[in-house]
């Protein structure tokens, strides 16, 4: 039988072990508020925002990563474009996050291969991939709940697998590779109570969103504004309440032009507000000049130094264009709380584009 | 009795025969058989819908060579010995009071290092690379014993019983004394990374449900009660297995054989039963047509002989893009050549060192096909569309770590004891 398990059934749990639990349940249910009501299919500041707590950062091969905890959340993956709840569970202690980045440029990596062992005196307490996430808060991540078994010293490993976009730029041959990084992580239960958290019982279900954390020696994965992304801004397109950035820039190096094409065309999705790019979906574009049709492709996820996280394809945009964007699959990224309304319905976006 | 060939040796088969006391017949005198050791299946039982029934415990002993360079011929006559002796104590299979079942089957097979023992070079029809990762995410460990024997059974005891008269543990097994023994001759291998030299496990409606107390998998016993594995589905359909024609080495001195890839991939199935819907699980262990049109009820007994994914084995590129998951079954199909799958799947769920785990063991005419198929697996191309990940909504990479690896020559069953590699 798990320790886990033993301790479920009672049989031996003392009375200060109880209370422990009992305020511990109180604690979560009081930190997980009703949802909103009616909310809106957008973005939205959701019930509350709370702190977290930062384990250690460390180098994992091409990768620095972050370890970082806060309360367990309740969060929605996506089937196909459809929101499936995920719960709390009775025996989840904590939602444990990595953020991984470029150590050199300091751009947050939206790796999608990212899992955790946690152990404590070498029994495997957690042992999972954890969900692609995007929070308001805490930004680009990879996380889940998981139970701990208590207070203690825990040794918690980080693999970080490669990056399945194309890699360009001074990115190009690097991310290829499985890194890993050990922290030790010394857990207390009163840490994670005194963890911040405030309701926004004011705001909450407005359209917005909250801003994101900073901590410190820790990135953001925030994109530029459309006027400071490199190359010319071409326009910019909105549906399911994202935001799609159309640029011309120079190709970057690793990408082969299989025709004329002397320049690059990217489009940066981003979510509203806090820019987050927008990973795990599928874009296609038509380009046309008058009569003519350039291109009509999908274009590939590609992972940029300049750029950040984008989808492009080798071709020669101009002004005066017509563009039409089509997103073929939805972000398949889990959302907390605020974002899992969002970027799952979206209408084919037609603009002429205009530097 | 899971429990019992989990944990091995005299006290666990005394337990086990208590338990499981089967009232086995003798092997035959004369136990001439196929030429192929890996022709099991008329042995096996089929079900309903005429899916071969895997013998439902299985042990893989992984052993080196005691003595220095190359076998002798004394000892290659004492293994070829001692294997005729285990095919005379057990039959293959017979029909019991609770009907047909598997008495003993077994195989041998040799890795590319015990090759290497010998000057001359395998004949280029074998097809036996060292192990390699077959995935950029991950880092298993090679197997390099020099020997695997797989035992299979439908009874505990008689793999116990089996793996000690091989090894010199008992001199007779089911009250037939045996001629010879390869004690010395060959004993646990000594693995890197402390590999397990004795990989264990089962497959069947209800074991993996009896077994589910283990690391990998939730609290809350979600295993079906009448799932053959871990995952909650079935698997081994007839039109996703490739005959043992198909996996049959066809020319050369090897003709007859056949390689077999056996790789330890645990399973981290939190996630799976108390995250993921329904959907979702269809849909990554199929294909999203299947869990779109419910075509799935329960373990997916319902689908017969064949998981049906032909139909959307095709779709692995625009379910990816437009669906955001393409499912295991469906990326395995894509490879199939002229209509057939490469591998013969013989692979069992395990318990060993406590965690949920997969002993999958494939046999294939070359390793190149069980490469093939695994590649098909990653998704490679199904990532690059966007919208599915390197692991995540890629089947059920999400799920699985591989942490090792191995490759074996299953010799043709009159070289199966100590071959060189130009017979």
């Amino acid at each position: 039988m798990h320790r886990r398990k033993f301790l479920a059934a009672g049989a031996a749990v003392t009375a200060a072990g109880l209370a422990g639990c009992r305020s511990m349940f109180q604690t979560r249910s009081a930190r997980s508020p009703p949802l909103v009501e009616d909310r809106p299919n957008a973005v939205y500041v959701p019930t509350h925002v709370e702190g977290m707590e930062m384990v250690g950062m460390g180098g994992a091969g091409d990768y620095q990563v972050a370890l970082t905890y806060s309360f367990p959340h309740r969060f929605w993956t996506v089937d196909v474009d459809q929101r499936n709840k995920i719960e709390i569970q009775g025996s989840d202690t904590m939602h444990l996050m990595t953020t991984v980045w470029d150590p050199e440029t300091g751009t947050v990596v939206p790796n999608n291969s990212v899992s955790m062992t946690v152990e404590r005196d070498g029994e495997t307490v957690v042992d999972r991939p954890l969900w692609p996430m995007l929070s308001q808060n805490m930004s680009v991540h990879a996380g889940d709940n998981v139970a701990l078994d208590g207070d203690g010293t825990y040794e918690a490993t980080v693999e970080v697998g490669p990056v399945s976009a194309r890699t360009t730029g001074a990115f190009q041959g690097r991310f290829a590779e499985v890194g890993s990084a050990t922290f030790t992580m010394d857990f207390q239960r009163s840490t994670l109570e005194d963890i911040s958290f405030e309701r926004l019982q004011d705001r909450q279900g407005e359209l917005g969103a909250v801003e994101a954390m900073e901590m410190e020696m820790m990135p953001v994965a925030q994109l530029p504004e459309p006027a400071d992304m490199p190359g010319t801004h071409l326009g910019t397109a909105e549906s399911g309440d994202a935001q799609f950035v159309v640029l011309r820039t120079d190709l970057p190096e690793g990408i082969e032009s299989d025709g004329d094409a002397q320049s690059y065309f990217a489009i940066s999705p981003r979510t509203p507000y806090n820019r987050y790019p927008l990973a795990l979906m599928a874009l296609s574009a038509r380009l046309t000049r008058g009569p003519d049709e350039l291109f009509a492709t999908s274009l590939q996820p590609t992972f940029d130094p300049d750029l950040g996280y984008h989808y492009g394809v080798a071709a020669d945009p101009q002004d005066g264009d017509d563009l039409r964007i089509v997103v073929d699959g939805v972000p398949q990224l889990a959302r907390h709380e605020g974002y899992e309304m969002a970027f799952l319905d979206f209408e084919d976006m037609d603009l002429t584009l205009s530097a | 009795m899971k429990a019992a060939v989990a944990i091995g040796g005299t006290g666990a088969l005394s337990a086990c025969l208590n338990r499981e006391s089967p009232d086995l017949p003798q092997g035959p005198d004369d136990p001439a058989t196929s030429p192929r050791q890996h022709a099991w299946n008329d042995a096996l039982a089929r079900d309903e819908h005429g899916n071969h029934v895997p013998p439902r415990h299985h042990v893989v002993r992984l052993l080196d060579y005691q003595g220095e360079g190359t076998p002798s011929a004394d000892e290659r006559e004492t293994l070829e010995t001692a294997l005729r002796s285990l095919e005379r104590a057990y039959p293959r299979s017979h029909e019991g009071e609770d009907g047909h079942a598997v008495g003993l089957l077994f195989t041998v097979g040799y890795t590319p290092a015990y090759f290497e023992r010998f000057d001359a070079d395998l004949p280029e029809s074998v097809d036996l690379p060292d192990p390699e990762p077959l995935a950029p995410f991950e880092n298993p460990t090679a197997d390099t014993p020099d020997v695997a024997v797989h035992f299979a059974s439908d009874y505990g005891s008689v793999l116990l019983a089996a793996e000690e008269g091989l090894l010199g543990e008992r001199e007779a097994v089911n009250g037939v004394e045996l001629d010879a023994d390869v004690s010395g001759i060959l004993a646990d291998s000594d693995l890197d990374d402390d590999g397990r030299t004795r990989r264990t496990g089962f497959i069947g409606d209800g074991l993996p449900a009896e077994n589910q107390d283990v690391q990998g998998i939730p609290d809350s016993e979600p295993v079906p009660e009448d799932s053959p594995l871990y995952m909650g589905f079935e698997s081994g359909f007839e039109g996703s297995q490739a005959s043992e024609d198909r996996v049959t080495i066809g020319d050369g001195p090897f003709a007859g054989g056949t390689t077999q890839h056996l790789s330890a991939i645990e399973l981290s199935l939190g996630q799976w039963y108390e995250q993921d819907s329904r959907f979702h699980r269809e849909a990554a262990m199929f294909c999203p047509a299947h869990a779109e049109n419910g075509r799935i009820d329960g373990t997916g007994e319902n689908l017969g002989a064949t998981n049906g994914v032909s139909a959307c084995a095709d779709d692995v590129e625009s379910d990816a893009r437009e669906k955001g998951i393409v499912g295991h079954a469906q990326k395995v199909a894509s490879v199939r050549r002229d209509g057939q799958p490469r591998i013969l799947r013989r692979d069992f769920d395990s318990t060993d060192g406590g965690r949920a785990s997969v002993h999958f063991l494939a046999l294939q005419s070359g390793i190149g096909e069980f490469v093939a198929t695994r590649e098909a697996m990653n998704g490679t191309d199904a990532a690059s569309e966007g919208a599915v990940g390197q692991r995540t909504n890629n089947g059920i990479l999400q799920y699985m770590s591989v942490e090792r690896r191995g490759n074996y020559l299953l010799p043709p069953r009159e070289l199966r004891a100590f071959p060189r590699p130009q017979p």
